[in-house]
């Protein structure tokens, strides 16, 4: 201490005496807050403890319902369900087995489970904590009756959400769940709460915020006990409806082209060229969603996210494959636009052909298909003719730019949740990623869309619709109408909205459409595609996979050829994977969904029609 | 020895030791009345634990005043950095307890290390201010005080937990305006951080409680406007400090001064908005109008002012309260302790504790006029700012003139590591004031 200058007053005084001011004057302002609120105003606020208290309880809203383009019957309905909360401190320690034994036995369900929403630290809480959801009418009564037993059970409704339709549409459709805590996060500022119920994928989760209403409120008012004061009446702010939707799905032929692609690991798209309206999809293998609305939902979820076939993913658009040879439409469009290789001139294919220190094979082998010219290429599917057009005179920059007009490597925008893009290789990327040039080798294998290029089956139908359009996609969508839940009346109609629109001359386009005629008239699918409702054209793609004697297999196709772009052409892509047992039978599930729509068939009309019940597996008539 | 120890106890300042004792007596009562059902179950064991905390911290408080506090004076900078260390560790692995990562420990038992920081800042700061008191040049000072607390501020900050980190500013004013800093930089910090509030909360008033646009307000948070007016008194900032710089004029100095406060305070509220969810700053201001929002923040206040209100002048009675015991109350053992003990007690109950603090405050600033060493008068200075801040704010919540933000009320709210940090400082006050005639 003796460093220091000996100071008689280290503090200024002034300032402590500010200091003291300044508690002294906080407390002063505070007794005299506490002083108005307990003796000025206290008999008031006593009078309004004691015997009104607002006590609220929520009235669940309507979730929207989902109808398919006929808009008659739904897809999605509402059923009256319940669930049993308990407030865990009204309920007394000594009775907790007990009464947890009792909700068991009255639930059915597990005491553990039971036991184990309410851990020992919420046993002072007041709120309410759902125990058990999806609790049937009858239930509840029996609950009702023994409540005297059954201290601090209580109940809300909760309507369920039912799926009418489940099969192939559960992909479209979703399902909804308990929203959690990491949604909470991002949505509390658009209004969720915690315990609401929120589209989990599909049309639920795209459309959430028109399909979920909002909850409304009783508020009664009671005195402290909690009882209910005779003649004061409850004051009700109303819930309102969420709206309803319409698809632009049409349900029968969603059915067809369900069936016609069976059990087989994959999916179709049927779309409407002229406005992007998504008239079907499918995706196997599909879920039922009513699962995961039931008590143990949980743990059939997480069955279905562990199942190798991985049955939650929409295959349609959240799975990306090699376009195989219906990339040749892609090409023929380039060497025609760019005048890159005369259409009439020839190639001579003998099957296979040297390149660098490979042997490339076309697919048919030795002896080949001898000349061809371009449209012989595409109906025989020649791939020495695209290898050696595209590596020579079309060149890879051209073939990258066509591959990105047609919208590959591009999410499409569909409303749905989850869509992915594919890739669209170019030499600049294959540089950046694996520091090694791009070489011949490589444009020849993109040529006949293997290698590095991966797309969705709906950017194959957006391909095949911008070749119908004479350059124009719409965009994929498959909401049609909303709908006011009460009056039926079109709040929304939703409008074809153009996507991209190509520079590409239609003439172009025109031999492009010739060509995949062909295919159908003289080419690969002469006898898969043998329906007489339509005429059809399209291509076959058969895509390695390293697989000795399964492919993938593709069929991108539309009809009616040649009556021009009008309300009948649809767009139809199926698409089976190589882990299925080898049917080549994408063009077959394609011919029965043409001849279902045109002939106006059911699917058993059709295998019948066309003669194909030899080539269905007894499993799959069963239905 | 013992002849030391019996002058140091002979020493000691027993009002403040007392007042301390009621106070938390009074927690326990009242924590265990907020365990308690209307139907007379008592359905929590909070105070078992509250208990056993003021025994173990009560022990920590003897300790604290047997050590010399000057001894410890060297080891200030070690204590100070062990528990920024221990506040990022807390910050990566800790516990999230009410949407902060606040907590550190093992199963049930843990600790809020920003509680501890609060003191250990106090202690590192009081040092520094001592330190540098004829060396440094004032401007200097400030900005080392500046450091030394903004740091641990920041830290608790991005657990995030508004309320305690708000608690860091309150201890650098009290300190630097007691231990001699020159008035302007208080002032500078004053204006800085109430401008800054100002502007975080201003949208947000003007959408939800004035309910109407006023007018030109939209220039200083919408679109290009803001980077206008920011970019504005940047150029103003650098002329005035140009020109102070050329022609030495007090006026250019003030006015350089002037638009340093409103720069920070705009980045500032920017930042603000940028961390807040709107939830939070509406609760900051949802006191000013509590009917805004009638089930969400607003509700907590309306329920805690009836529950004040109902009591009365001499209250319900002891665990006769309605709004607690019928669940009106949330929060009642920790945030709203205060309004089951002013409901249950009334007015008198209120002006006992009101009175117990008033004891433990004018006893502690009573302190500054004898005490010599300007260590001692920092670390009480420090002390008695962040427990009269915590008052203030917990308190004037409760009764509906103070903003949401979850600080504690010492002494009597529920939880073990606010208790135990209050009375290590408690223990510190006792210790200067049993030793300021000692050389």
């Amino acid at each position: 201490m003796s460093d220091l200058i000996p100071e008689a007053k280290p503090v200024d005084p002034r300032r402590i005496l500010v200091f003291r001011l300044l508690a002294v004057g906080i407390l002063a302002v505070y007794t005299g807050r506490l002083f108005y609120l307990q003796i000025l105003r206290g008999g008031e606020f006593r009078s309004q403890a004691a015997s009104i208290s607002r006590q609220s309880s929520i009235l669940p809203s309507q979730r929207g319902e989902i109808y398919d383009r006929g808009g008659n019957i739904p897809l999605v309905l509402n059923v009256d369900s319940f669930a049993l909360d308990i407030v865990p401190a009204e309920l007394p320690a000594e009775m907790r087995d007990t009464v947890f034994l009792k909700l068991a036995k009255l639930t059915g369900r597990p005491v553990e489970e039971l036991r184990a929403k309410i851990p020992s630290s919420y046993y002072h809480l007041y709120q309410p904590v759902e125990v058990v959801g999806s609790v049937p009418y009858p239930v509840i009564v029996s609950v009702a009756e023994r409540l005297d037993e059954l201290p601090g059970v209580t109940w809300h409704a909760k309507p369920k959400r039912n799926y009418v339709e489940t099969g192939s549409l559960s992909h479209l459709i979703g399902y909804v769940g308990d929203i959690t805590r990491e949604e909470l996060k991002l949505l509390f500022n658009q209004g969720y709460q915690s315990g609401d119920v929120i589209g989990k994928t599909g049309i639920e989760k795209q459309y959430d915020s028109l399909l979920r209403g909002r909850d409304g409120r009783e508020y009664r008012v009671v005195d402290v006990r909690g009882r209910k004061i005779a003649g004061a009446e409850p004051s009700v702010d109303p819930p309102v409806m969420g709206r309803n939707i319409v698809l632009t799905i049409d349900r029968r032929i969603q059915e067809l082209a369900e069936k016609a692609l069976g059990q087989r690991m994959g999916s179709v798209v049927v779309l409407k060229p002229g406005t992007g309206e998504i008239l079907a999809m499918v995706s196997y293998p599909w879920y039922n969603p009513n699962l995961f609305l039931e008590a143990d939902g949980g743990r059939a979820y997480a069955r279905l996210l562990n199942d190798p076939n991985k049955p939650l993913l929409n295959r349609a658009i959240q799975s990306a494959y090699p376009p195989a040879s219906t990339f040749k439409a892609v090409v023929t469009t380039g060497i025609l636009e760019e005048n890159a290789f005369p259409p009439e001139k020839t190639v001579l294919c003998q099957g296979e052909v040297s390149y660098g220190d490979r042997v490339f094979r076309c697919w048919i082998r030795k002896p080949g298909h001898g000349a061809v010219d371009l449209k012989g290429a595409m109906a025989q599917s020649c791939d020495i003719y695209f290898w050696t057009v595209a590596r020579d005179h079309l060149g890879i920059e051209r073939l990258v730019s066509y591959s990105k007009e047609f919208g590959f490597g591009t999410a499409s925008g569909i409303d749905l949740p989850g869509e992915i893009s594919g890739f669209n290789p170019s030499p600049q990327w294959k540089e950046r990623r694996y520091h090694e040039k791009w070489l011949g080798g490589d444009t020849m294998n993109m040529s006949i869309g293997q290698g590095y290029l991966l797309t969705t089956p709906l950017q194959m139908a957006n391909m095949i619709a911008m070749i119908v359009n004479d350059g124009i996609i719409y965009k994929p969508h498959i909401l049609s109408e909303v709908r006011d839940p009460s009056s039926g009346a079109v709040i929304r109609s939703v409008a074809p909205e153009v996507l991209s629109q190509s520079r590409i001359k239609p003439e172009t386009f025109k031999v492009v459409r010739d060509n995949l005629r062909a295919v159908i008239t003289e080419g690969t699918a002469r006898y898969p595609v043998s329906t007489k409702a339509v005429q059809v054209a399209g291509k076959t793609g058969t895509a390695e996979v390293g697989l000795a004697d399964r492919w993938h297999s593709w069929f991108a196709s539309y009809g009616p050829y040649g009556a021009g772009i009008t309300d009948d052409t649809v767009v139809v892509v199926v698409m089976v994977e190589a882990t299925n047992p080898w049917e080549w039978w994408a063009p077959y599930a394609s011919n029965i969904i043409f001849q279902g729509i045109f002939a106006n068939q059911t699917y058993d009309e059709v295998i019948q029609a066309l003669g194909l019940s030899y080539m269905i597996k007894p499993t799959e008539r069963v239905e | 020895m013992i002849a030391n120890l019996k002058a140091l106890f002979s020493d000691i300042d027993w009002y403040i030791l007392a007042a301390s004792l009621i106070l938390m007596v009074v927690g326990i009562l009242f924590i265990f009345s907020s365990g308690v059902t209307s139907t007379g179950v008592v359905v929590s064991t909070e105070y078992l634990r509250q208990i056993a905390w003021v025994a173990l911290g009560f022990v920590f408080l003897m300790l604290v005043v047997l050590v010399d506090y000057k001894r410890v004076k060297d080891s200030s900078f070690v204590i100070y950095a062990a528990v920024l260390l221990l506040l990022v560790y807390t910050r990566m692995f800790g516990r999230v307890v009410n949407g902060a990562r606040s907590w550190i420990g093992i199963g049930e038992l843990g600790i809020q290390p920003s509680e501890f920081a609060k003191i250990a800042t106090i202690f590192y700061l009081s040092k520094y201010l001592d330190q540098t008191r004829h060396s440094l040049p004032g401007f200097r000072r400030f900005l080392g005080s500046l450091a030394i607390v903004g740091i641990p501020m920041l830290l608790v900050l991005s657990q995030p937990d508004f309320g305690t980190a708000l608690v860091f500013i309150p201890i650098l004013l009290s300190m630097s305006y007691l231990c001699g800093l020159e008035r302007r930089y208080i002032v500078f910090l004053l204006s800085t951080v109430a401008l800054t509030l100002v502007l975080v909360v201003l949208p947000l008033w003007e959408r939800n409680i004035a309910a109407r646009p006023t007018g030109l307000l939209f220039v200083l948070y919408e679109g290009p406007y803001r980077f206008w007016i920011l970019g504005a008194c940047v150029i103003t900032l650098g002329l005035a400090v140009w020109g102070f710089l050329v022609f030495r004029n007090r006026y250019y100095y003030w006015i350089s001064y002037a638009f340093l406060i409103l720069i920070l305070s705009l980045v500032g509220s920017e930042l603000g908005h940028r961390v807040l969810k709107d939830y939070q700053i509406m609760r900051l201001i949802v006191f000013l109008d509590p009917s805004v929002d009638p089930r969400g923040s607003g509700w907590n206040i309306l329920q805690s002012i009836t529950a004040i209100g109902s009591g009365g002048f001499a209250g319900r009675g002891f665990l006769q309260g309605t709004q607690s015991h019928y669940r009106f109350l949330p929060q009642q053992s920790t945030d709203f302790i205060f309004s089951i003990l002013s409901e249950e007690w009334g007015f008198l109950g209120g002006l006992v504790v009101f009175g117990l603090y008033g004891i433990i405050l004018w006893r502690t600033l009573a302190l500054l006029k004898t005490v010599k060493d300007p260590f001692a008068v920092g670390i009480v200075a420090g002390l008695s700012g962040m427990i009269l801040f915590h008052f203030m704010i917990n308190v004037g919540m409760t009764m509906g003139i103070m903003p949401i933000t979850g600080i504690p009320l010492f002494f009597l709210s529920y939880g073990g590591s606010s208790l135990w940090a209050v009375l290590i400082g408690i223990g510190l006050i006792l210790g200067i004031s049993a030793r300021r005639y000692h050389s």
